[in-house]
């Protein structure tokens, strides 16, 4: 099932108009240019579990791709939020940070994390998924493998 | 031949080292070195405070009156008393070695824990929320987390639990609320008094068939000393032990104050426009309460046993009985946020 700029692959969203990184589930939207807002999609959050509490780096923090930019705890279990580009934070969701439920309810939107500006000197979102064929086939195949795993429930 | 699981004994160490040395074996098996079980018992009592909770959670003036260090950790859950009459225990892997479900993730590395009880003759059993325990009560406390590149998820095997001074240690303002915690912390959370030598044993024995590695006494690698260096500074800084940047409650008052005994098993303390409730809940229903507002005249006791058995979201309906008293008293029992927990 498809709509503008929207696939819905095994139950899940999928958001078509932004960037993903493969391994974290975080993606990536281009607001402008040079700034990015930040967030994780739904089958990341699915595997995070029900989640308790979201922190994030404090404004001006430095990011850089595959370092941390904040913590997530789940079930007593808390994880990094690693980030998907290179660049300095500009801004948090306070949204999201004093309710970590948001986040799972609407992950494409007012869950979103941080905002980002970004540093195209090191390959900028060259790293990340772009094209919304490739992303769906990614992302369906991300899917499948989960559930044949177990990783994720059927 | 299996990999190794290095298995280190830290024995008795301060409270500080109590957490350090194992939070340094995480670095350390993210840099490459085994798979670690590791052991350490406090050799005195302190507070440790899970990496998101907030510091006012503590009576920290209570600890600093009794000598009370307090420490804050780098993996989940709520503020826990910790004392020598406590074994702790932690089981470090690379995080490749987990499933990337963080709740299989810890149900793989809690159910070695489960056989250990089991096998030095505690019947205990991982409940569907996670936690180790017979019958009803908790048995282990656990806390998980990611350190760079390792998963660490420690416990703990309670000899003798200090049950007042566990909620002593809390900041619970309302003497009813406090009364209640410790009396569900009495019969939620229990000891297991057996013997320490032989849960070493079966814990090391356990993780080691389960993780299919091959378990050997081990020590700490140079990258490790070297954290464990790091590790001691940070802790003792007033900026971790601060914590994370977290929302600020409006107008910097907690609206309510809740209380974690275990999952599902909490209790309630909230104030709105004078009236106040003090509840105690079990599974979702209110097991006790206590009510006050001026208007309530004396309606009190019937309100009170009008709760008992409810599930949270019956109580307003309930308490609308009671005319304006009930929808103040409704509106503080609106302040609960079980999600929150």
């Amino acid at each position: 099932m498809e709509m503008a700029g929207w696939a819905f692959v095994a139950g899940f969203p999928l958001a078509l108009d932004r960037r993903y990184e493969a391994e974290t589930h975080m993606w990536v939207l281009v607001t402008e240019p040079g700034r990015a807002r930040i967030g994780m999609d739904p089958v990341g959050i699915e595997t995070s579990g029900t989640l308790a509490q979201l922190s994030f780096a404090r404004v001006g923090t430095e990011l850089a791709v595959g370092q941390p930019f904040g913590q997530l705890e789940a079930a007593k279990f808390v994880g990094p939020l690693v980030s998907p580009v290179s660049g300095v934070v500009l801004g948090v969701n306070e949204a999201v940070a004093a309710n970590a439920g948001l986040a799972e309810r609407d992950p494409y939107g007012a869950g979103w994390l941080i905002e980002a500006g970004l540093d195209e000197s090191g390959g900028g979102l060259a790293g990340l998924l772009a094209d919304p064929a490739e992303i769906t086939a990614w992302f369906t195949a991300k899917i499948a493998r989960y559930r044949l795993e177990g990783v994720i429930a059927q | 031949m299996s990999e190794p699981l290095r298995v280190i004994d830290f024995g008795c160490c301060p409270p500080l080292r109590s957490q350090t040395l194992w939070h340094a074996v995480g670095y350390g098996v993210s840099a490459g070195a085994p798979a670690t079980l590791s052991f350490v018992r406090p050799a005195a009592p302190y507070v440790c405070v899970g990496y998101h909770r907030r510091l006012d959670e503590v009576d920290l003036e209570y600890c600093r009156g009794h000598r009370l260090p307090v420490l804050r950790r780098m993996v989940g859950g709520g503020p826990v008393y910790l004392d020598c009459d406590q074994l702790l225990f932690q089981i470090c892997v690379p995080a490749g070695a987990v499933p990337p479900a963080r709740r299989q993730a810890l149900q793989r590395l809690l159910e070695p824990a489960v056989a250990a009880f089991r096998a030095v003759g505690v019947p205990a059993g991982l409940d569907e929320d996670l936690e180790i325990c017979l019958g009803d009560a908790k048995v282990c406390g656990h806390g998980a987390g990611q350190i760079r590149d390792a998963v660490v998820v420690c416990g703990n095997l309670i000899d003798h639990f200090d049950h007042q001074r566990a909620v002593r240690v809390l900041a619970i303002a309302d003497p009813a609320q406090r009364d209640q915690t410790l009396a569900l912390m009495r019969r939620f959370v229990a000891a297991t008094p057996v013997d320490q030598a032989a849960f070493r044993i079966a814990l090391t024995t356990a993780y080691g068939a389960a993780l299919g590695l091959d378990p050997v006494p081990g020590e700490m690698t140079g990258t490790e000393r070297a954290a464990l260096a790091e590790l001691d500074e940070r802790f003792e800084s007033d900026a971790w032990l601060a914590g994370p940047a977290l929302p600020a409650s409006p107008n910097g008052v907690p609206v309510a104050r809740q209380v974690k005994v275990r999952a599902g098993v909490w209790t309630l303390a909230a104030t709105r426009d004078g009236a106040s409730v003090a509840a105690a809940l079990v599974k979702g229903r209110v097991h006790e309460v206590r009510l006050y507002d001026r208007e309530l005249d004396g309606r009190t006791d019937r309100a009170e046993q009008s709760l008992v058995g409810l599930p949270l979201t019956a109580v307003a309906p309930a308490l609308a009985a009671f005319g304006d008293p009930g929808r103040r008293l409704a509106a503080a029992f609106g302040a609960a946020e079980p999600g929150r927990l």
